[in-house]
């Protein structure tokens, strides 16, 4: 047999086995004996030096096109072996991605922080100073730094919780303004604060009322803010809170600290002013109270009351949240039900 | 304050709306927290007169004929013990509505038609307490002087046509709590004159003040007036009197005690009439009592006076309290026809004490503390007196007493106008100035800016020059302010540091999935000290309102707890809650205050799944989140240190305290049995906690910024190790010894097995370390880590006596 019939046998015999081979070991095996460095081709190649010289150019080029083929269709075969192979493991791996996934638990920060972190974010930005001040102050600051001696009335509109005679639960944040009045340094600039926190007084706790909460003061002094200024930054922060469309007025009230002093009610959002139970069928509802700094708080601050003055408000930080959130129960708050706290981790901040 | 639209009218001229009168008002003085229209709702009630009245026999009830202004007389069946033919009444006409929105029909009662109903005031909205004593199991009667015809409206005549406006005062504008006081308020906001009349009084009677001798301190009461109405004849009051008061929110009693309550609402002048036969002794002494001394008060409570209340005597006998309410033993009776009356001031914190103390506010006593008008004690005495004479007859004898007669200085308060515009942000004119404090009826004088106001003495709570800011802004209108922000050099705005990193870590925390919890800082004295490792004084409260709220904090874990108890209560078993707070405490003498954080999980790591993945929460699982956390906030966890620890509240084996540099910085655990068992809703469950003090934590992790290294060039070598020790050996022990021996490349120490049961000893554990070194600056070398294994190895088997697998 002519090396021709034994390339053309060679075909047919190594396409055959290429097709038989179904896996990539019988595969391999395969590539090595016929294009392999001791396969038949190269077994027939090396048989050439008994061939004519006049064919051997003719071989040689039979030789390298039967390479070309065997490695094409070789490689055919490994691509269809490896498709095959994945198919397999992909049927193996289907699973139904309509069961559900495995849960746990999701964090959620506390609604009176969520209001409070929103506040203290605001006025950041309007460039007050965040304070923090002692939960068990002193009567002195408390309340004497704030214009409301011993024996002054409306001390009784805040039913304090005494440690000694001289020491309490904060009833309010105001203490935090006469602190900080005494250490600003006006010379350094205006003074800007804000003062969180929490405050008690002795209340039986109901729906509607707790013996312990949640304040915010705020206090701008320096030589020309006016009740203009006081005004227009609580209809910015009634808006921030409550929304632009929100309608607001002030009243007259009375604090020992401010004078003049005002109350800042919205319009309601539940009926729009129409009048509701919310808010009593007036259509306005309380949001905060606020006033003109009182010259005996700057004086006994040692702030010369004729060249500073400014504003002070202060806010209910429960009652913005259970304004805003529509809670109908103040106690909500410190039972901490989980079911009652996750509700508020969608809350923007 | 209740105020009278009608009764307001008698001193100024108002065409307003009552109800948008009451939204100025509110936005100018006083808020206004309801006006009230007693008609609203009703319908179809007038005047009725009862021709005759027959009883149907075998019941309570009588078949009345009532003229009601029609053609013919209605059939009415009323049931009222007090109906009798003669009587003018209430009658319900058929189709009526009366309280409550309820609808009258025509009926039948026991077979007799009935057409309307005769009502009582209750029937037709009038509160319990308000109407007169006689008329309040029965029919309301007109009394005899009612100018009244059958068929007309029952709403004038009861006064249900007024509007009535609740003045929801704040404690500076007491000089609101009279009708004079609101309707000088009110004409100033609605720039109305107003007058109010004077009183001119002629005795028709003897002197009397040589007869009667009275002693009073003037520190309890610097004003001490008295007059004496003889031969008054006890009856009710006329109806316009009556009216007035029921509207104002007092019930009418009789002729002369309503005299003082209305002169008290006409005036603010708290009054008091006293029976003279109380005073036989001829005298009268205002002290303050002694102790022992006992007085039953008009409202029958006894009463064991405290030497901080003022009284009045008859020289020895106490008969009142002064300021706050008379003693029985002086009350006005139906036989009564001599009154002393009273018109004084007195201290007003000794009042509002006196009435504190005892429980005992009224309207009397709230006028005293807030404060009263030094210029009406005479009209106020005068007026009383004139209407005794009117309304019961009395003979008003001559001469005043003036025990007391303080003088009070006249305020005078000198100010800018442009101060005053200053501080508001407008621009007011001094003549617009001017002309608001006309309107308040204060004197004022403008020279060029100066302004100097002279303030009435009922607005006793105008001293100083803010304070006629106030005035001069309310009445020009807060509305009418223009709003601002104010102009102020730059300041910048933020956190304190320590601020800062607070709120970074309670981040961290939630982003592990903890819900942020705030629970009561005052607790019970044990929950305060529990689960807590070195108790210090507490602190507790004065007065607690009960004693689970009576002692500050010193760990925030019985908080959570609680919370856990609370929703285990209501099956919420899954549970990872965070308190960020204070702890308090009185250690040396001063009150301290610290930030803590507590965590408590309870439940499984992840909720029932269908692949039964769910872990159980475990204190290795607590201890994994805090190292979390404290990795996260920069805290170098080779200098963080756990020692077993037994703190009360927490189980004894499961306990660690948690050291950062050998400081004590919190504690982990399990929540003892001792804790979880006794509480029903907590049944046993295990639940885990941290706690960790902030203030000793923050200062640690406030200092450096990050200085960004680059990721390690070179790679890291790993080498397991598993040992064989004692099973009391700790893994602190070990990992000690082998951080001591790794050399300077060990970077990371793992423990990735613990196993103690069947193939060792029983007294034996197994434990497997994963080590990793690192050298960042050079390929390391085999020799170098194997070189640091046998030395960790050795070192092991000599202090540990550990045997090497």
């Amino acid at each position: 047999m002519d090396l021709f019939d034994r390339l053309k046998e060679l075909r047919d015999k190594g396409l055959a086995e290429i097709d038989k081979a179904e896996n990539e070991e019988k595969l391999n095996d395969v590539r090595v004996k016929l294009v392999g460095r001791k396969g038949e081709l190269t077994e027939i190649l090396h048989s050439m030096k008994d061939v004519a010289p006049e064919h051997r150019r003719e071989i040689g080029q039979r030789v390298n096109k039967l390479r070309d083929l065997f490695n094409d269709k070789l490689d055919d075969a490994k691509t269809e072996i490896v498709k095959a192979l994945v198919e397999e493991r992909l049927e193996k791996e289907k699973i139904d991605v309509t069961l559900p996934g495995r849960e746990n638990h999701i964090g959620s920060e506390h609604p009176i922080n969520i209001i409070l972190d929103d506040l203290e974010k605001y006025f950041i930005g309007m460039g007050y100073q965040v304070v923090q001040g002692p939960e068990i102050e002193t009567d002195h600051y408390c309340f004497e730094m704030m214009n409301l001696p011993k024996d002054h009335p409306a001390r009784d509109m805040q039913a304090t919780f005494y440690v000694d005679p001289e020491d309490l639960l904060r009833s309010q944040t105001s203490g935090d303004q006469a602190r900080v009045l005494e250490k600003h340094d006006f010379s350094q600039g205006p003074l800007k604060m804000v003062g969180p926190g929490k405050v008690y007084r002795r209340d039986d706790d109901d729906a509607t009322h707790s013996h312990q909460f949640m304040q915010m003061e705020g206090l701008v002094i320096d030589k020309n803010v006016t009740m203009g200024d006081l005004k227009g930054t609580l209809e910015l922060l009634t808006k921030h809170i409550f929304g632009e469309d929100r309608e607001t007025r002030l009243r007259p009230s009375y604090f020992p600290f401010t004078e003049p002093s005002v109350e800042m009610d919205v319009s309601c959002f539940n009926c729009n002013g129409k009048g509701c139970a919310i808010c009593k069928y007036t259509g306005w509802i309380e949001v905060l109270g606020a006033g003109m700094v009182h010259p005996n708080v700057l004086e006994n601050a040692g702030v010369d009351a004729n060249v500073y003055g400014g504003f002070a408000f202060g806010v209910g930080l429960d009652r913005f949240a259970i304004l805003k959130y529509g809670i109908d129960d103040i106690r909500d708050f410190y039972t901490n039900d989980v079911r009652f706290l996750e509700q508020f981790r969608k809350e923007e901040r | 304050m209740l105020v009278s639209y009608n009764w307001l009218q008698d001193f100024l001229k108002l065409n307003q709306d009552p109800k948008q009168l009451g939204e100025k008002i509110t936005r100018t003085g006083v808020e206004v927290a309801e006006v009230k229209h007693p008609q609203e709702g009703l319908k179809k009630l007038v005047i009725g007169h009862i021709i005759d009245c027959t009883p149907i026999e075998g019941t309570h009830l009588n078949i009345t004929h009532v003229d009601v202004g029609e053609d013919e007389p209605h059939q009415i069946v009323c049931g009222a013990p007090n109906v009798a033919a003669g009587e003018n009444v209430v009658v319900a006409l058929p189709g009526a509505r009366i309280a409550d929105n309820v609808k009258i029909k025509k009926g039948k009662l026991r077979g007799y038609e009935s057409n309307g109903m005769i009502c009582g005031l209750q029937e037709i909205g009038f509160a319990d307490n308000l109407v007169p004593e006689k008329y309040t199991d029965g029919i309301y009667v007109f009394p005899e002087d009612a100018e009244i015809k059958p068929g007309q409206d029952a709403y004038e005549p009861l006064g249900m046509d007024d509007y009535i406006f609740d003045f929801d005062i704040t404690p500076n504008r007491a000089d609101t709590l009279s009708m004079e006081g609101s309707a000088y308020e009110v004409g100033a906001i609605v720039d109305e004159p107003v007058k109010v009349e004077d009183v001119t009084l002629k005795a028709d009677g003897p002197d009397w003040t040589n007869d009667f001798d009275v002693q009073v301190d003037p520190k309890l009461a610097p004003k001490f007036y008295l007059r004496k109405v003889t031969g008054v004849k006890i009856a009710d009051s006329p109806l316009w009197m009556q009216k007035r008061l029921w509207n104002a929110g007092i019930r009418p009693i009789n002729n002369v005690v309503d005299v003082t309550n209305y002169i008290m609402l006409l005036t603010g002048q708290p009054m008091h009439t006293y029976d003279a036969r109380a005073f036989k002794s001829g005298k009268l002494v205002v002290r303050q009592a002694n102790k022992g001394e006992k007085l039953v008060l008009l409202n029958n409570k006894d009463v064991d006076l405290d030497p901080n209340d003022i009284v009045i005597t008859d020289g020895n006998r106490v008969v009142m309290m002064a300021g706050v309410m008379g003693g029985l033993n002086s009350e006005i009776e139906d036989d009564t026809t001599d009154v002393i009356l009273e018109s004084a001031i007195f201290d007003p914190t000794l009042i509002r004490k006196a009435a504190l103390r005892h429980a005992n506010r009224t309207e009397a006593s709230s006028r005293y503390e807030k404060g009263v008008n030094w210029d009406a004690t005479m009209r106020a005495l005068d007026m009383a007196a004139l209407l005794l004479r009117n309304n019961a007859q009395g003979t008003v004898a001559e001469g005043v007493i003036k025990a007391t007669d303080e003088p009070r200085k006249p305020v005078t308060i000198k100010t800018t106008a442009s101060y005053i515009n200053k501080v508001l942000g407008t621009t007011i004119s001094g003549a617009e100035m001017l002309h608001i404090f006309d309107r308040l009826n204060f004197k004022a004088e403008l020279d060029g800016d100066d302004l100097t106001v002279n303030v009435p003495a009922r607005r006793w709570d105008i001293a100083i020059p803010a304070d006629l800011v106030e005035e001069v802004g309310r009445l020009y209108g807060y509305d009418n302010i223009e709003s601002t922000q104010p102009v102020l050099a730059e300041t910048h705005g933020g956190y304190s540091k320590e601020e800062t990193v607070l709120r970074r870590i309670k981040k961290v925390v939630q982003g592990q999935g903890l819900l942020e919890a705030i629970s009561y800082s005052l607790t019970s004295p044990d929950k305060a000290l529990a689960f807590t490792k070195d108790p210090k004084e507490v602190v507790a409260v004065q007065m607690p309102l009960n004693s689970s709220r009576s002692t500050l904090r010193q760990n925030l874990l019985t908080g959570l707890v609680d919370a856990a108890s609370y929703n285990m209560a209501r099956k919420q078993n899954q549970l990872a809650l965070y308190e960020q707070g204070r702890v308090y405490d009185h250690e040396g003498g001063t009150y301290n205050e610290h930030e803590h954080l507590a965590a408590l999980y309870s439940g499984n790591t992840y909720f029932a799944n269908w692949q039964h993945e769910d872990e159980k929460i475990d204190f290795y699982y607590v201890k994994g989140q805090l190292t979390n956390l404290l990795l996260a906030i920069g805290i170098d966890l080779n200098e963080v240190e756990y020692k077993a620890e037994m703190v009360a509240g927490l189980h004894p084996t499961r306990t660690a305290g948690i050291y950062i540099k050998g400081k004590y910085v919190g504690l982990i655990g399990m929540i003892a049995h001792t804790v979880t068992m006794a509480e029903k809703s907590l049944n046993g469950a295990e639940i885990y906690g941290y706690e960790l003090n902030l203030d000793e934590i923050i200062p640690m992790i406030i200092a450096p910024k990050t200085v960004s290294t680059p990721a390690p060039k070179f790679p890291a070598i790993e080498r397991d190790l598993s040992i064989l020790v004692k099973e009391d050996v700790t893994n602190q022990e070990i990992e000690d010894v082998i951080k001591a021996n790794g050399g300077k490349y060990l970077r990371n120490l793992r423990v990735i097995d613990v196993y103690q049961g069947t193939h060792i000893d029983d007294d034996k554990k197994s434990l497997a370390y994963n080590l990793t070194f690192l050298n960042e600056k050079d390929t390391l070398t085999d020799e170098v880590v194997t070189k640091a294994m046998n030395a960790i190895m050795a070192d092991l088997e000599d202090k540990l006596s550990a045997k090497i697998r």
